[in-house]
C-alpha cells in the first residue's frame, strides 16, 4: 500500500506546474468564452466557470481544483456580479453567489474524489498486473528449475538402476562361485570319508583271513559319511528353497529371445529350427527373472528332445507370446514331436515321471511349481503324432501389482 | 613288504576321514596313530621307528603346510603325504619344494594312499638307517685323541708314514702306532674304507 502511494505521487509532483497551470488557463478560457458568447446566450458565465473548475480538477486534481474555484469565484464576482468591475457584492445577490460558489466547490470536490478513486484503482490494477507478471515469471523459472532437477533425478535414477542391476549380477556370480566352492568342500569331505572307509572295508575283506569286524566298522563309517553328504545336500536345497523369489517387472519377450539363443546350438545339433512369434506390445509380468528363464529353458529343452525320433517331417520349435483379452500374458512352446498319449499326459507333471532314458523327471514339476508360485498356470496340449504345446499364463505386471 | 614297527601318523580334523585312512593302513599291517590337529601331533611323544605323516592341508588352526615348515625348522625329518580337497598349483609347488613326498587329492584312492605310505615308510627306514650309521661312525671318530685325529687327517690326505712323521716331528714308528689305533677305533678294514668313511662324515657335517 505504501509502495502504491509512492508510485501515484511521483508523476504528480513532476508535472505540478502543468497541473496548477491548468487552473488559470481554464478560468481565463471560461472568461473569454463568457464574454464572447454573452450576446447570444444571456449570461453563460454560470455555465463556463463551473465547467472550468471541473476541467481543472479533472486534469490537475484537488489542489488546482481549489485554485480554479478561488480564481473563478473572484473573476465572476469582478466581471459578472453587480456591481460589475469591483469585488463588492449586492446584498440580495449574495445567496445566489454563495450557492454558485458552493456548487463549484462541491463539483470540484466530487470530481477530485472520483478521480483519486479512479487513479487509485488504476494504480492498484497496474500494480496487480505487475505482480501477477512477476509471480508468473517466478513460477515459470521455478518450474524450469524443477524440470531440470527432475531430468537430473531421472538420469541419476537410471544410472543408479544400471549400477544396481550390474552389482546384483556381479554379486550373484560371486555368490554362486563362493557357494559352489563351499558346496564342493562340504560335499567332498564326507565323500572322501566314504571312499577311504569303503577302501578300508574292501581291504579288510580281501585279507587271507578276512577281518569282518574291521570291515563292518569301516562300512558303517562309509554309511555315516554318505548320510552326512546327503544331509549337506538337503541343507543346501532348503537354503535355496527358503530364498524368497524376486518380484520385479520381467519382459518375457526378452527372456524368450535369450532362451532361444541359449538353446540355439543344442537345437542346431539336433536339426531343430527355433522360431519366435512375439507380441511387440506384450506387457511385463512380475516375477523372478531367473526362475522364469529356468521354466522357459526347461520347456525348450524338452521340446527339442521330444523331436529326437522325428524323421518324417521338419523338426520345428515355435515360441509364441501374446496377451489375452483377460489381460493374462500367455507364452507357448510348441514342438512337432511325437506327442504324448492321454495316459502320459495325465502323469506329465508328476515328480520323477520321465519318458527319457536319462531323464530325472523333475523339470516339469519344478517348472509348474515356479509358475504357480508366480500366481500363474502351466499346462500342455498334445496331438499324438503331431506334437505337443506347453503353455503358461501369468498376470500382467499392472494387474498383479494392483 | 610290510613292516610291523612302522608307524603312520594320520592328521585330519575330519574324524570319519581320519578313521577311514587309519583303518586302511592297519589293514596292511602298519600301525596308524591318529591326530585331529597339528598341535596335538606336536605335543605327542613319537616312537622311534620308521614312520611317515599323512597330513590334511586344510585344517582349522595350523594348516598342514604350516606344520611341514615347523617340522623342517625343528630338524624333524619325516616323509609327508599331503591330502587335500582341492589342490592349486602354488600350494602343490610349495609343499613339494619343502620336501613333501606326495600330494593326493580327496577323495583319495585307497591303493594310491597305501603305495605312497609304503614308499614313505621305506624311505624313512633308509634315511633312519643312514642317520644311525652316520651317528655310530661319528661316535667312533669322536673317540680319537687329538694326536690320532691329526694323523688321520694326514693319512686321508694321502701322505706316507715317513712324511707324516716329518710333519708332526715324531718318529715313523710312533706314526705307525697311531695309525693302527685309528684303524682299530674307527673299525676300518682298509685304508680305502677309512678314506670313504672320513669323506662321508665330512659330507654330512655341514648339515
Amino acid at each position: 500500500m505504501h509502495e502504491l502511494q509512492m508510485n501515484r505521487f511521483v508523476p504528480q509532483r513532476s508535472n505540478a506546474l502543468l497541473r496548477y497551470g491548468a487552473a488559470p488557463t481554464f478560468v481565463i478560457a471560461a472568461l473569454y468564452l463568457s464574454f464572447a458568447l454573452r450576446a447570444s446566450f444571456g449570461n453563460p458565465a454560470w455555465f463556463f466557470f463551473p465547467a472550468a473548475v471541473i476541467a481543472a480538477t479533472w486534469i490537475g486534481g484537488k489542489g488546482p481544483g481549489g485554485v480554479a474555484v478561488v480564481l473563478s469565484t473572484l473573476t465572476v464576482q469582478y466581471y459578472f456580479v453587480p456591481p460589475i468591475g469591483s469585488l463588492g457584492i449586492n446584498r440580495h445577490d449574495l445567496p445566489y453567489f454563495l450557492i454558485f460558489v458552493g456548487c463549484e466547490a462541491l463539483a470540484s470536490w466530487v470530481i477530485s474524489w472520483r478521480k483519486d478513486a479512479e487513479d487509485a484503482i488504476r494504480q492498484a490494477r497496474d500494480q496487480l498486473e505487475l505482480r501477477v507478471e512477476e509471480r508468473t515469471t517466478e513460477l515459470k523459472n521455478a518450474n524450469e528449475a524443477l524440470m531440470v532437477q527432475m531430468e537430473e533425478q531421472r538420469r541419476t535414477q537410471e544410472v543408479l538402476q544400471m549400477t544396481r542391476s550390474e552389482l546384483a549380477r556381479v554379486v550373484r556370480i560371486t555368490t554362486i562361485g563362493e557357494l559352489t566352492a563351499s558346496i564342493a568342500h562340504e560335499v567332498n569331505q564326507p565323500l572322501a570319508a566314504v571312499v577311504a572307509n569303503a577302501d578300508a572295508c574292501v581291504a579288510w575283506l580281501y585279507l587271507k583271513e578276512p577281518n569282518l569286524s574291521e570291515a563292518r566298522a569301516a562300512a558303517e563309517r562309509a554309511i555315516q559319511g554318505a548320510t552326512r553328504a546327503s544331509e549337506v545336500i538337503a541343507r543346501i536345497r532348503s537354503l535355496i528353497n527358503k530364498r524368497p523369489p524376486e518380484r520385479i517387472p520381467v519382459q518375457l519377450n526378452l527372456l524368450i529371445e535369450e532362451t532361444s539363443m541359449l538353446a540355439a546350438s543344442q537345437a542346431a545339433r539336433n536339426g531343430v529350427t527355433i522360431s519366435t512369434v512375439l507380441d511387440p506390445n506384450l506387457p511385463n509380468v512380475f516375477g523372478d527373472r531367473i526362475q522364469l528363464q529356468q521354466v522357459l529353458f526347461n520347456l525348450v529343452t524338452n521340446a527339442i528332445e521330444a523331436m529326437f525320433s522325428v524323421i518324417d517331417r521338419r523338426r520345428e520349435l515355435k515360441i509364441r507370446s501374446q496377451v489375452q483379452d483377460s489381460g493374462q500374458v500367455v507364452v507357448s512352446v510348441q514342438d512337432t514331436g511325437i506327442g504324448v498319449n492321454a495316459e502320459t499326459m495325465g502323469r506329465l507333471f508328476e515328480p520323477f515321471f520321465t519318458t527319457r532314458a536319462q531323464g530325472v523327471g523333475m523339470g516339469l514339476p519344478i517348472s509348474r511349481s515356479i509358475i504357480e508360485a508366480h500366481g500363474g498356470r502351466l499346462w500342455a496340449d498334445s496331438i499324438l503324432g503331431q506334437g505337443t504345446t506347453f503353455m503358461f499364463a501369468l498376470q500382467r505386471a499392472e494387474a498383479a501389482s494392483a | 613288504m610290510t613292516d610291523k614297527e612302522a608307524i603312520v601318523y594320520v592328521i585330519d580334523d575330519e574324524a570319519l576321514i581320519r578313521e577311514g585312512i587309519q583303518s586302511l593302513i592297519r589293514s596292511i599291517g602298519l600301525r596308524a596313530v591318529p591326530f585331529s590337529s597339528a598341535s596335538e601331533f606336536l605335543q605327542a611323544k613319537r616312537t622311534d621307528a620308521p614312520s611317515c605323516l599323512v597330513l590334511d592341508v586344510r585344517m582349522p588352526g595350523q594348516s598342514g603346510l604350516d606344520l611341514q615348515r615347523q617340522l623342517n625348522d625343528a630338524g624333524i625329518f619325516i616323509p609327508i603325504i599331503f591330502i587335500t580337497g582341492h589342490a592349486d598349483i602354488p600350494m602343490t609347488v610349495r609343499a613339494m619344494k619343502d620336501g613333501a613326498l606326495e600330494f593326493l587329492t580327496k577323495p583319495v584312492r585307497g591303493q594310491d594312499l597305501l603305495d605312497a605310505v609304503q614308499k614313505a615308510v621305506d624311505r624313512d627306514r633308509e634315511s633312519r638307517k643312514e642317520r644311525a650309521e652316520l651317528n655310530a661312525m661319528r661316535l667312533r671318530f669322536d673317540s680319537l685323541t687329538p694326536r690320532e685325529s691329526e694323523v688321520l687327517k694326514l693319512v686321508v690326505a694321502g701322505l706316507l708314514n715317513k712324511q707324516i712323521a716329518d710333519q708332526l716331528g715324531t718318529s715313523e714308528l710312533t706314526v705307525k702306532t697311531h695309525r693302527a689305533r685309528v684303524m682299530e677305533k674307527t673299525g676300518a678294514d682298509s685304508l680305502a674304507h677309512l678314506v670313504r668313511m672320513a669323506e662321508r662324515l665330512r659330507a654330512a657335517l655341514p648339515k
